[in-house]
């Protein structure tokens, strides 16, 4: 590399922004969203990893399509059996994504803060986005990976229970996070809500937005419907974005475009739901 | 270190299977009046786990001593007068006594200002907000999961899904404010009522909730 290069590489630093995907109960659609999420992002140039908080399931890597280049993992890196270069998959799609695959028989234990901060650290030099996906429930593995979080994405579906873990998990992202410790500014936590199926919220088996909305009080990031597309392509190892389009994908495409401060229009399924949501829940909030 | 005693779980074994859709869930109060000399933290930590693992909503104790209200309430939990069985004159009849043994040097100093709590944001599910010497506001709601407990009166400028007890320490005269009722429990000065015993039509109106000869009054606004 010749010396221009490499000032003109350091001029423009990476954003460095830790973006955890959470929601308290498992099946919710964390991994489905950590994946479509960070391929969004990559798609739009961002340079951008996912890692895989959840340590003995491996479910990431799988939706990514990467399981068979797996050599060193997560774990791995904290320990210091491998560095960091290693570890890292380079997505073979998309020359800006990479993914961080965690370990499927270490314990869950391996995972320290001190070890978790190091990676992240290490990888804010390198990456624009950096996308935790994390484990289901409130115990350590969640809360390693919220603990350095910029934002959270909390994917929430709209059913009761759901609704009431991802209240927990707020209130976790508020106090029990780096930056409520230290009294830096909040974690900015947005809802995504997931599976949405208006036949069933209709039938009075499932709650409406509103009704999620007014629980959770945070702004809404997105509504992803219920939808075939999300197996077939985590049947085939994609990110639901990078697969053929469909009502899913360009909800994911939509959130994200929030996610990075655009102003776009809430689409429920394939109809637009002119400014109710703006007006109600303003996401200047 | 004590340890709890086999018998205790499974004697609340037995009275769980034998009602066991009535406890689970129902709000539960310690009782400490046969065992005043109980005073071990960790035995009592492991009661209070125990019991929770089962299900059930461990909130209060009663008929404490000093110390074991010390102890309940470092883990939490709330001394409450219930019911008939502890007359709220018991309590007060241990007033004067209490200022007896010790000429509280409060009497001469200014009477303090309650010390008041205001939260500007919701509370959410398995947190838990004291205001331990005054009243309580939350600008926002309380989740359902959620607990909110004052010394004086509770107002929630939201909705209420979760639990609020107003005079924690024994004020009758405190009292419940919300925007809109959707209570799994109110309580004022340890009287209680769970969501199936508020008349629906109070739920989702707006509310203050008193007591009147022992009774919890809940009155619309209209
Ligand atoms: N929008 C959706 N439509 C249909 N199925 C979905 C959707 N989102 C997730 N799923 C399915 O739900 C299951 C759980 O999703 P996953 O992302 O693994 O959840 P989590 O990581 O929260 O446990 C998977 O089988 C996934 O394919
Ligand atoms: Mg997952």
């Amino acid at each position: 590399m010749t010396k221009t290069e490499d000032k003109a590489l350091k001029d423009k630093a990476p954003l460095g922004k830790v973006i955890v995907i959470t929601s308290g109960k498992g099946g919710v659609g964390k991994t489905t969203s950590a994946a479509a999420i960070s391929a969004a992002l990559a798609k739009r140039g961002h340079k951008t990893v996912v890692i895989d908080f959840d340590v003995g399931l491996r479910n990431l890597d799988m939706i990514m399509g990467c399981e068979r280049r797996v050599v060193f993992d997560f774990i791995n890196v904290i320990q210091g059996e491998a560095r960091l270069k290693q570890a890292l998959i380079k997505d073979k799609r998309l020359d800006t994504l990479s993914i961080l695959p965690t370990s499927q028989t270490r314990d869950k234990d391996a995972l320290t803060q001190d070890g978790v901060e190091k990676v992240l650290n290490e990888l804010k030099e390198e990456f624009d986005y950096i996308v935790c996906d994390s484990p289901a429930g409130i115990e350590r593995g969640a809360q390693l990976a919220m603990y350095f979080a910029d934002e959270a994405v909390v994917v929430t579906n709209p059913e009761v229970s759901s609704v009431r873990d991802s209240d927990r998990v707020l209130g976790l992202l508020s106090s029990k996070t780096k930056r409520a410790e230290t009294g830096g500014d909040e974690v900015k936590a947005q809802v995504l809500l997931t599976r949405h199926d208006q036949r069933r919220i209709d039938a009075g088996e499932m709650m409406t937005i509103e009704d999620v909305l007014e629980i959770l009080a945070v702004p809404l990031l997105g509504v992803i419907p219920e939808s075939p597309a999300v197996l077939r392509a985590s049947n085939v190892g994609t990110p639901v974005v990078l697969d053929e389009p469909s009502a899913a994908s360009r909800a994911y495409e939509d959130a994200v475009a929030r996610l990075l401060g655009e102003e776009v229009e809430m689409r429920i399924g394939n109809e637009k739901r002119p400014g109710l949501f703006g007006r109600i829940f303003g996401r200047s909030a | 270190m004590a340890q709890p005693d086999a018998s205790f779980f499974a004697a609340l074994d037995e009275k769980l299977s034998s009602a066991p859709n009535l406890l689970i869930g129902a709000p539960i109060v310690l009782d400490f009046e046969r065992v005043p000399e109980l005073a071990d933290r960790d035995l009592l930590r492991e009661v209070i786990g125990a019991i929770r693992a089962k299900g059930l909503l461990l909130f209060g104790v009663q008929n404490v001593t000093a110390q074991q209200r010390e102890l309940a309430e470092a883990f939490g939990l709330i001394p409450l007068q219930i019911g008939r069985d502890a007359p709220l004159d018991k309590q007060r009849a241990s007033a004067p006594q209490q200022s007896a043994d010790a000429p509280s040097p409060e009497i001469k100093d200014p009477p303090r200002a309650p010390a008041n709590r205001i939260i500007n944001r919701p509370v959410r599910s398995g947190q838990m907000i004291v205001a331990e010497n005054g009243d309580l506001t939350i600008v926002g709601s309380v989740a359902s999961g959620a607990e909110v407990v004052a010394a004086g009166n509770i107002h929630i400028y939201g909705t209420l899904r979760g639990r609020a007890m107003a005079g924690a320490r024994g004020d009758t005269s405190a009292r419940i404010f919300c925007h809109r009722l959707e209570a799994e429990l109110l309580a004022i000065a340890g009287l209680f009522q769970t969501s199936e015993k508020i008349g629906a039509e109070f739920r989702s109106h707006s509310v203050q909730i008193h007591l009147e000869d022992e009774k919890l009054c809940i009155e619309r606004f209209e």
